[in-house]
This record gives structure tokens, sequence and C-alpha cells, in this order.
């Protein structure tokens, strides 16, 4: 079975997740967890960091979609960085970048917030 | 049967009877040898014909501990009531016969004398028939040769003893030294035979404390009564003159029957101060019991665990009982079932505190007895959310190495526990945790069955939402395949005859998977059957769809579409691509495979003006020899054993290397290509693609 597995670091009033593996409908479940989490404690700022993810299936592009609106309404968003050619092909055939801010460096995308 | 058993008491009975008669026939100052050996003889026949059928009886093979006491109580009683009664004649009959050899009585004393006699046997058999009743309980193998033993003996002895008796003066062993040591040898034997089977007390043990009380008092008012019994007999009553012999059976007998009450007097005492605790040992064996028997045909959850607090309590006698177990998902600890104890009172045991006895309970794997919960730095917190919890037994859950959860026991008062109760719960607990990992399983395998049932169900109706036969289309060939693999997937492709010569055709991928794309899948082909009949675009085809599945789906579900319509007359393509992988293009005249993959975000992602803007609409004008794949990613990202996907450039090589075959032909040879390249591996995916080509 293929691993999935987040880690989180607080950097300042921005949230940076750090995903590692396989996302699919299985794995999914638990960047959910993983958000809400974040929502309840009232983080809205956060990067998703991509470096390490091997594969993301359509279900794991759910996820984002599942929290974007709530999440924007309280003035935060979710960035996105540091994509390898294929993961960003999966996003960028669903037209992703043009729903999201897609970057390639972590700083960049804290850079996005701060503008 | 039964009456002819009940009959042949009445062969014994001859034989006394016979006795009686030879008795009256001669007085007693008469007596000669001969008559007294006959009369003698005719006894200890009826004696050893009566002893088998007695020990038959109901009540002298019930191994009914109870009845059997009570029997021996009332018998002595009335039995000794009756001498005493009849004591003054008794006594007078046997002083005049003793003192005056040749006294001569009258038939009415003669009558009295053997019914006595009678009456003395009967009591005597009854009673070496319960006792033999109450020393075969819990037998060995050795306990009837014992007994028997004791019994050849007994009767041995009475034959033997006879030449003692007065009556037998003339015998010429009367005055024989030897052979009075010999009787005394065979009485040594006989006594030990009594003292041995005096020893088989075991039914005490069946008496619960109550019963044995009750024994106590019956034995303490016995007792003296039988003791005062064995000691007149012999001096009051006249049995000698009508046989030596019965005299000498019932007086061993009694004098057993003495040895044997004043030793399960004696048991019984010793028995006593430990009753309770005895009692209680038999009600936590009980307990066990009754749990094994209910864990193990229990499988519904609610009841079990009840049981499991119910009985621990009873187990251990404490008030307080609680079960808490981990979660089988999510692993937390929370309390399952209890008794007196409430959720919101547990709720107050904070966590860092309890961690500290878990983490003792988890790293020992050992019971926990704690009589003074304030002095135990372990436990002490517990009186801040339970105050009157004196006493607390704490046993880990272990199954096979994993740890399921913890069972509690308190009681109010402090030093409520002792050792034994801590050992008793930790039995019970390992047969509860059996309990608890069986019923789980059972629960998880339903519930796997029922998901099984569920996914097979969905992947049917997935299957009946495919078209079930290709369209026809003049100048062009049709191919389409969907093969799901282990999971439902939410691939989709339909055909819809537009008239004119047009077909319409939408190939589509629902995100997620299992029955909940299934039923997303079915509402998109609802909605595009109904929108194709309205001849739209491509464009106002999927602007259309979007609208209405943006309301119905939730945020994190989506679709990616490709929507063509093939103009067989003019072999113009127009399409519109919603995030959805391009089309791979393969022309007759070129050696290269183009991506058609105009932009477009996928359906459900934006509620409309962005969508629709992001669409942009593409015409492919067709050649004889051309041909289309469209396919969903499950194609392109089919993993092999090494974790290498099949990808857009080998999919486009397979398409280019088999581009001027018929249709049919280049279906068979991708689906050949991603199998070999699968390796026996499954898809992770659905396969799903369809091949148009231009003839």
């Amino acid at each position: 079975m293929d691993t999935f597995s987040i880690s989180r670091v607080n950097n300042n009033e921005y949230s940076i997740l750090y995903l590692n593996g396989f996302l699919d409908a299985h794995t999914a479940p638990e960047l959910e967890n993983e958000i809400e989490k974040l929502i309840q404690e009232g983080r809205f700022k956060i990067v998703v960091n991509f470096n390490d993810l091997n594969y993301i299936s359509s279900a794991g592009l759910g996820v984002f979609m599942g929290f974007i609106e709530d999440i924007r309404k309280n003035g935060g968003d979710i960035k996105m960085c540091s994509m390898s050619p294929k993961i960003f092909r999966v996003f960028d055939l669903l037209g992703f970048p043009t729903l999201y801010d897609i970057v390639e460096e972590e700083n960049k995308a804290i850079e996005l917030f701060k503008n | 049967m039964k009456y002819l058993s009940q009959l042949s008491l009445l062969l014994p009975l001859a034989f006394f009877v016979g006795a009686s008669i030879q008795y009256l026939g001669v007085s007693p100052g008469d007596d000669s040898l001969v008559s007294l050996y006959i009369r003698d003889g005719f006894l200890i026949i009826a004696l050893i014909l009566s002893l088998p059928l007695i020990y038959k009886q109901k009540w002298a093979s019930d191994r009914n501990v109870l009845r059997g006491l009570r029997h021996l109580f009332f018998l002595v009683l009335i039995t000794s009531s009756i001498l005493f009664l009849s004591g003054d004649r008794l006594e007078s009959l046997q002083s005049q016969f003793f003192d005056q050899a040749f006294f001569r009585a009258n038939l009415s004393d003669h009558i009295f004398v053997i019914s006595w006699a009678f009456f003395a046997l009967v009591f005597m058999l009854i009673a070496l028939g319960t006792l033999r009743n109450l020393i075969y309980i819990k037998r060995k193998k050795s306990t009837a040769a014992i007994f028997t033993l004791f019994m050849v003996f007994l009767l041995f002895y009475s034959l033997i003893s006879l030449p003692q008796s007065n009556y037998y003066r003339d015998s010429i062993l009367h005055d024989f030294a030897l052979y009075r040591y010999f009787t005394y040898a065979v009485l040594f034997v006989l006594i030990n035979l009594a003292t041995l089977n005096s020893f088989r007390v075991g039914w005490i043990n069946y008496l619960n404390k109550k019963q044995k009380l009750g024994c106590f008092w019956g034995g303490l008012i016995l007792l003296p009564i039988q003791v005062l019994f064995v000691i007149n007999f012999r001096k009051i009553t006249p049995m000698e003159s009508f046989s030596p012999l019965l005299e000498q059976f019932i007086e061993m007998g009694m004098l057993f029957l003495t040895l044997y009450l004043g030793f399960s007097f004696l048991a019984l005492l010793a028995h006593l101060p430990t009753a309770q605790l005895y009692d209680r040992k038999m009600q936590q064996i009980q307990s066990l019991h009754d749990l094994s028997r209910s864990l193990s045909s229990e499988f519904d959850w609610t009841k079990l665990v009840r049981t499991i607090v119910k009985l621990a309590s009873e187990v251990t006698g404490a008030e307080y009982a609680w079960l808490e177990l981990y979660g089988a998902g999510n692993g937390s600890l929370s309390l399952i079932s209890s008794k007196h104890l409430m959720e919101f009172e547990r709720k107050g045991w904070s966590a860092t505190t309890a961690e500290r006895l878990i983490d003792w309970l988890k790293r020992t794997k050992e019971t926990m007895i704690c009589n003074q919960v304030n002095k135990n730095d372990l436990v002490k917190d517990i009186q801040t959310w339970k105050k009157d919890i004196g006493s607390l037994i704490a046993v880990p859950m272990i199954a096979s190495d994993r740890l399921l959860g913890f069972l509690y026991v308190g009681k109010r008062y402090e030093f409520g526990f002792e050792q034994d109760d801590a050992e008793m719960l930790r039995a019970f607990s390992d047969q509860a945790t059996i309990a608890v990992e069986n019923a789980r399983l059972v629960e998880e395998s339903i519930v796997k069955e029922r998901l099984e049932q569920e996914l097979k169900i969905a992947h049917e109706a997935q299957m009946k939402l495919l078209p079930k036969q290709m369209p026809k289309l003049a100048g062009f060939e049709l191919e389409a395949v969907c093969v799901t693999a282990n999971e439902v997937g939410g691939d989709y492709y339909d055909f819809f005859e537009l008239g004119h010569n047009k077909l319409g055709i939408v190939i589509g991928d629902v995100s997620g998977k299992g029955p909940s794309a299934a039923f997303y899948t079915a509402e998109v082909k609802g909605i595009m059957e109904a929108l194709a009949k309205e001849a739209l675009s491509p464009q106002e085809m999927l602007v259309a769809t979007n609208e209405i599945l943006y309301r119905n789906f939730d945020r994190k579900t989506f679709i990616s579409l490709i929507y063509g319509i093939i103009d067989a007359e003019s072999k113009l393509f127009a399409f519109c691509r919603a995030g959805h992988c391009p089309i791979l293009y393969v022309r007759e005249t070129r050696v290269e495979c183009e991506r058609l993959e105009p932009k477009g975000l996928g359906i459900g992602l934006d509620a409309g003006p962005l969508f629709q803007k992001s669409l942009q609409p593409q015409s492919i004008q067709l050649s004889s020899g051309d041909t289309l794949l469209l396919y969903t990613d499950g194609l392109t990202e089919a993993r092999n054993i090494n974790g290498e996907e099949f990808g857009e450039n080998r999919l486009a090589a397979t398409l280019l290397a088999v581009k001027n075959k018929a249709s049919i032909d280049m279906k068979k040879h991708i689906v050949h290509s991603v199998y070999t390249f699968f390796d026996g591996q499954n898809a992770y995916d659905d396969l799903t693609f369809i091949i148009v080509k231009a003839v």
C-alpha cells in the first residue's frame, strides 16, 4: 500500500503543509482532517508544499476545492508550491492555475500572501 | 419393575419373621445353642439380603446431601425418642432377662422385644443406606471398596463376636482366650474401617454458608442425643435375648453412625470460619462460568459491555465498575460502560493524571490493586472526580499483545479488596478481553461484507450507465472500452445521436471513487442526455452542464469532461475540453501524435462565469485514416510493479504503432499493451477510452 503523510509548520500567521507520498481517495481524508484542524484553529493562510508528493488523484484535488470557499471567506487562501511537473500537469489539466496561485517556491507563496 | 424391587424386600422380611417365630416357639431360658444358631443364621441371611436392596432405594443413591442429612437428623431423633419413651419397659425386661437366666416372660413381652428389634434393625438399615449415600458423594476409586469392606467386617464381626455373648455361654469358644483376642483384632480393623469411612465428608463443600450454619445447629442438637442413645442402647434394650447377632450389628452400626456424625461435625466446625470465603469463591467461579457462557454467545456490543461491567462488580463485590476501551478507529480511550459512575464524572479525570496510571498499566501489564486510593500517587486524582472511591483495582485488557482497554472496579471503603479479588478480576478480564475482541471482529466482518456488497451494487450500476451498444456513423469506425478494476471508479462515456448524421460523444471522469462517484456519474449522464436533445454546441453543452452540476455537487466533487460532435458529412469534429485529459490525434499522413488540449476548467470547480471564460472550443477537420483517441487518466496513470506510469508518451507511441490498422485492432493493441505493461498488477483506476477513426 502506498503511504501518505503530512507535516505542518506554523510560520507566524502562515501554516505550511508538507505533503508526502500518495494522495488518493484512500489518503485524502487525512489531508481533509489536517485542513479542518487549521480552520478550527483559525489559521486560514495556508501554503501547501508538494515537493515530496509523488502522486495526486482527483479525490486529492477535491480536498482543496472542499475548503477553499470557506477559507477565502475568512480572508485566507491556499497557495501551492514546489510541484513536480507531473503533479503540476494534473492540476493544469483541470485548470487549477486559474483558481489557485501555484508557484515554484515556498517563499514566493508566502510573499503572495503579503501582497 | 419398580414394585418388584420393593417386593423383593419381602424376602429378608420373611427370614426375619422366621427368626421371630422360632424365637416365640422357644422361650429364652430354654434356648439351646442350636436354636440360637438357627435364629442368628436366619437373621444374618436377612441382613445380607436386605443390604443390596436398601442401597438400590432412591434415598440411598441420589447423592442428595441435604436430604441425607435431614434423614439422619429425624431418624436419630425419632429412634432415640422412642428409646426414651419405651425406656422403662425395655429396661425392666432387659434386667429381668439378664439377671434371671430362666425368666419366663409372657408373650406380649416377647412381641415387644421383637418389635423393638425390628424397629431398631430398620432404623440401622436406613441409617447405613443414608450414610453410604453421603460417603459416596465425590466418590473416588477406593470409596466403594472401603465402604463395602466395612460392611463385610461389620457382618463378620457381628457373627464372630457371638460366642462372647451370655447366651452362647455353652459354646466352646465362650471362654477361649485366643478366640477372644481374634475378635478384638477384628473389632480393631472394624473401628479403623469405620474411622476411614468417617473421613469421607466431602459433601460439606457442597453446602453454602447458610446450610453449613443449619448443619452446625442441627449437629449441636443431634450429637448429644446420639451419644446418649449409644450409651443407653446396650444398657436398656433386651435385644440380646432375641438375637445377640442383631444386637452386635446394630450396636456397631450405631458406633459407626456416632463416629461419622462426630467427624462430620468437626469437619463442619473447621469449614465454618471459611464458609463465607468459600461461598464467595463459588460465586466467583459461577460468575466466570456465567461470563464465558454469555460472552461466547453475545455479539450484541451493548449487551456485552454491560454484562462485563455487571459481572466484574459481582465478582469482586465492588460498588463501582467501569470499562474503558480504545476506539477501533482513532485509538482514543473512552468510557464504554459503567456501574454507579457517570460519564461526566469520568471526564473529570484529566488526561495527564489518568495517563500516569495508564502508562503504568501499559508498561507493567500488571493488575493494579490499591486499598488506599488517597495515599497512592498513581490514582489519588480519582478522588477529585469520584470522592468516595476508597479502594480500586485496575486491569489492562490485553488480547494477543494488543491493548484493548482497561477494566476498573472500586469500593467506597479503604482496604475493600484482597489480593484474591485482583486475581479473580484478572481471570475475569482475560475472558472479557476475548469476548470484546470477538465481538469487534464479528462487527468488522459484517461491516466489510456490507461494504463489499455496496461496492458490487455500485459497480453494476456504473456498468449500466454505459451505452449497451456502439452507435453506427457512416464513414467512421467507433470503439470503446471501459474496464473497472477492483473498485468503482467515476469513468463515464456516452454517445448521443443528434440527427442529420451528427453524433455527440462524451467522455468524463468524476473525482473520487466508490458508490458516491457512481451516483454522480448517473447524475452527469442524466443531465447530458437531457441537454444533448437541445442541439447545443459543445461549449453551450458544457456550460449548461456545469451550471446544473455546480449546484448539485458538493464542493470537493468535480468532473472532467470532453464533449464533441462529429459531423459525418463534413468529417468535422468540434469539441470542448473541461479539465479532461487531452485527445490524442493521429493523422494518416503524419508520423506524429498530436495532443488536442484546448484550455478549460473542470466542471463543478466554478459557479459559471470563470468556467465559461476558460473554455476554448476547437474544431478538427478529419480526413480518411485519421484517428482520435479519447481516454481517462486511468489509462495513463496505470502503474506497473515498479511504480512506473504508463504515461501519455507511451500511449501515443502505442497508438502510432497501429495507426493504419482498423479501429478494433487498435483497441485490442492498446488494451494488450497496457496489460503487458501492468504485468499482472491491477490497474489503480478505471481503464476507459474511445477510438474514433475516419474511414
